[in-house]
């Protein structure tokens, strides 16, 4: 690739398209980050996976780790030698990093460190709309807001050099809409990666053991936190557009919609627009300043009314008179994600103009289409002889509840599996199933947990299951790759993405040393096989730990190609539907002729619907792509 | 025209609809204009339904539009572009394949299973509402005659260029190239020409 189109490595001044995580990581290194680490969620992971693609070569450690609170602890040991350090996480993983990240607070760092936490507002692919803006509070840790990928990767370049002038973590907290927003971003000046510099025991900063300690350090932190606004001054996060009387108060993307807004009704000019970039500790200096001539406050915020009551709070003990609107007037909603007409109708309702409706057709009603396990997903025949085990060993479907994880295996909630009964949080099926077995429960009961997800928290619960002696079947779905997020790699693997040479940890080494009662790995190809270990297991006391392990079927496609695809024989097709109902796979379609027909295209070649078809009417074609 | 086109690209996981918004990103940037996307990326990505928003022009600011604000929709599939109706505004463009993939609800039985000629109908007579012009190329067939037939996004997008001449030749093959390096970005190229050199009429 050509240096000026490779996000990393153009020269200063290039202006080009790139999504807010790439942009974020040119931030990283534009800053000189040495350190890159974090766990995949989606809206985070493109900024590792950026480097992994375009930064071969590039002086830095950037790598995936377990899991997030690992990750924080990893880019915070780099950070105290001095080093810059970047981590990224979505917003649930950071309720999974917060013990350490609350404790970095009070030792604080030498090296820039910076936490990126990514928010969902919609949610799009997130399990709630958590506003991590609160974390900030939490945590008492600066935190920048930016709206467009230009400003996400400049405010990388700000949040390091805070983070080194008052010695804290910076959290840099975007949106989806941030995230995955392609727009053009003009490039900076690359620095020499930022390495450790020097480490010297410090008790009172480093050891939380000490209470007078603690206190000390608490004080300390807020004294660094007074001076945050003083320090970001010359950075022009926050700014001040338009004048008048009639102010709104806008972050993030919100800010966007706005200035769209405002454009759309032809008062961009009329009304002062005060944009936030630095949401905590509030520019309380800045905010007195810009909000004195106002008499009317719009705070357009994605998910909670965060700094409307900030604002608020502010008004008041400043004395202002000050009418502030918002969510919790109900101008915005505070469920889904913002946009351009709500914000429009909020300003609208705000300055009073006439809520016209525009309005627009109806679309006509499609059938739903929510993503599917892929075609030939070993994950869909691992469900199949789950089913089919727990039938076989006699007890009725609803008897056996299967407790569902984290992971593209979560599609199998949906018709014709209906197989998981509960997806809750990252590691959780184990816990919960045991929880249910122990209180009472009499059948058997079933956890089901990806590889990736079981070593970032499945492993815990594990040792729990098995020190508390509380029956239970687990089926760890090893595709051998993290597939929901983008195909990332996991401890299995002898090579990172970064060419880096590492260990290949074995999932049955783990549980057979944790003392797991009976362990087999079973290829969920070999479905019969899978049917007759999950009757054996199901019946057996103990907890007994069934493998499925197959590569993922999209990504071994991607890497070693289609060998074999199947089609169906229209004229022995006898339209029994038998294939579709007990596979769901994407690739098979009723066609105009009410007969099954397979896209050709679609199809990995998996066989099972040929298996299932009572009438060999699918048939295998051979493929070499 | 107003200064900024909006474009929905509806499409199903897998067919490429992420690659054409990327595409027209690039281009326009290589045009030196201003753009700015809203995508759907992560598990929706696979045989889901996916849509792209695209804005290009000299200022843009919100990655996203509303409901009857879309000059132009590209469709990679019947049924998204049905699913996608709503966004078209007042005289506006659709573009669509003529590629019709069920999805599991429709096999299933949970959900209608429309026929292709009803659902370009269906389609038409929804967008003569809003004074809209529906165009339906045979993009897959086009694309596979040039070896590839998931090259059928780019025959869509030069479909559009030839109406909507926002973005020049020399910066959407800049922009391929920089996205499908090699063999692939060389057939895409080709399908963006075949699609632009179209003669095709509004079949509404
Ligand atoms: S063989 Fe059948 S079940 Fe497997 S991917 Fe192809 S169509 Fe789907
Ligand atoms: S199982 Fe066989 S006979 Fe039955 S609908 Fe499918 S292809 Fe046709």
């Amino acid at each position: 690739m050509q240096k000026e189109l490779n996000p990393l490595k153009a020269p200063a001044g290039t202006r080009i398209a790139l999504m807010g995580n790439e942009a974020i990581a040119r931030g990283a290194i534009e800053s000189g980050t040495y350190v890159i680490t974090g766990y995949p969620g989606t809206p985070s992971s493109e900024v590792l996976m950026t480097i992994h693609e375009f930064g071969k070569g590039l002086d830095l450690y950037a790598e995936w780790a377990v899991n997030e609170r690992v990750a924080f602890e990893i880019a915070l040991g780099a950070a105290i030698g001095g080093a810059r350090a970047l981590v990224t996480m979505k917003a649930p993983g950071a309720n999974v990093a917060s013990d350490p990240i609350l404790s970095a607070a009070y030792s604080g760092v030498d090296g820039g460190l910076v936490l990126l936490i990514a928010d969902d507002p919609g949610p799009i692919t997130t399990q709630t709309e958590q506003d991590s803006r609160w974390f900030a509070e939490l945590s008492k840790l600066p935190m920048l807001t930016p709206s467009n990928p230009q400003e996400a990767k400049d405010f990388v370049i700000v949040a390091h050099e805070l983070s080194e002038k008052l010695k804290l973590p910076v959290i840099l907290r975007t949106t989806t809409r941030v995230n995955h927003t392609v727009a053009p971003v003009v490039t900076g000046d690359i620095r020499p990666p930022c390495k450790y510099v020097n480490f010297v025991r410090d008790p009172p900063r480093y050891v939380r053991a000490g209470m007078a300690w603690n206190r000390e350090r608490h004080a300390w932190l807020l004294g660094q936190l007074s001076k945050v606004e003083e320090e970001l001054a010359g950075f022009r996060v926050n700014r001040v557009e338009g004048s008048g009387t009639r102010c709104v108060v806008a972050e993030g993307v919100g800010y966007e919609y706005v200035i769209e807004g405002l454009e759309r009704l032809k008062l961009r000019d009329k009304v002062k627009v005060i944009k936030l970039g630095q949401i905590y500790p509030l520019p309380k200096e800045f905010l007195r300043h810009a909000l004195n001539s106002c008499e009317k406050v719009l705070v357009v915020e994605e998910l909670d009314p965060y700094l409307e009551g900030k604002i608020k709070e502010l008004a008041y003990e400043s004395g202002l008179k000050l009418k502030i609107v918002g969510k919790m007037e109900g101008l915005l909603p505070e469920v889904g994600e913002l946009g351009v007409n709500p914000v429009v109708d909020a300003l609208k309702r705000f300055l009073n103009l006439s809520l016209q409706v525009e309005t627009s057709i109806s679309p006509l009603a499609a059938p739903p289409r929510p993503p599917p396990l892929c075609p030939s997903c070993p994950h869909r025949n691992t469900y199949l002889g789950l089913i089919f085990g727990i039938l076989k060993a006699g007890y009725r479907r609803e008897e056996v509840p299967i407790f569902g994880d984290i992971g593209c295996y979560a599609l199998s909630v949906n018709p014709p599996l209906n197989a998981i009964w509960t997806e809750h949080s990252m590691g959780a099926s184990i816990g919960m199933a045991m929880g249910l077995k122990l209180s009472g429960f009499k059948g058997p009961v079933v956890a089901t947990i990806g590889d990736s997800t079981f070593f970032h928290a499945g492993l815990p619960a594990l040792a729990e299951a098995i020190h508390k002696r509380v029956d239970m079947l687990v089926l760890i779905l090893d595709n051998e790759v993290v597939a929901m997020t983008g195909h990332q790699s996991t401890l299995t693997w002898g090579r990172t993405e970064m060419g880096r040479p590492t260990k290949p940890l074995k999932i049955e080494e783990i549980v057979r040393g944790m003392g797991a009662d009976n362990v087999a790995i079973v290829n969920p190809y070999d479905i019969d096989k899978l049917v007759a270990t999950v009757k054996e297991y199901l019946r057996k006391p103990g907890v007994n730990v069934i493998i499925a392990r197959a590569p993922c079927a999209l990504h071994a496609a991607r890497l070693y190609g289609v060998q074999k695809r199947y089609t169906v024989i229209p004229e022995k097709c006898k339209e029994c539907m038998a294939c579709i109902k007990i596979t769901g796979c994407p690739a098979l379609y009723i066609g105009e002729d009410h007969k099954v027909h397979i896209m050709i295209e679609d199809c990995l070649g998996c066989g099972l619907c040929a298996k299932y078809c009572p009438f060999d009417a699918i048939v295998e074609v051979k493929s070499n792509e | 025209m107003s200064e900024v086109v909006n474009i929905l690209i509806a499409s199903v996981g897998g067919q490429g609809g992420l690659t054409l918004s990327r595409v027209i990103a690039l281009a326009a940037v290589a045009d030196g204009k201003s753009v700015r996307t809203g995508e759907t990326l992560g598990m929706a990505q696979r045989f889901g339904s996916v849509v792209s928003y695209v804005r290009v022009g000299k200022e843009v600011h919100a990655p996203m539009f509303g409901y009857g604000e879309a000059h132009a929709i590209l469709g990679l599939e019947l049924i998204e572009v049905s699913r996608n109706l709503h966004y078209l505004s007042n005289g506006a463009s659709l573009f669509t394949a003529d590629e019709l993939k069920p999805p599991i609800s429709s096999s299933l039985g949970i959900a209608d299973n429309p026929r292709k000629a009803d659902l370009i109908k269906e389609i038409c007579s929804k967008a003569r509402k809003v004074k809209g012009k529906v165009y339906v190329v045979s993009a897959k067939e086009l694309a596979a005659k040039l070896g590839n037939p998931r090259a059928m996004n780019m025959i869509v997008l030069g479909a559009f260029n030839r109406e909507f001449k926002i973005l020049s030749d020399s910066a959407i093959e800049k922009a391929i190239t920089q996205l499908l390096p090699g063999k692939k970005g060389e057939t895409s190229i080709k399908a963006y020409y075949v699609g632009k050199s179209l003669n095709i009429v509004p079949i509404c």
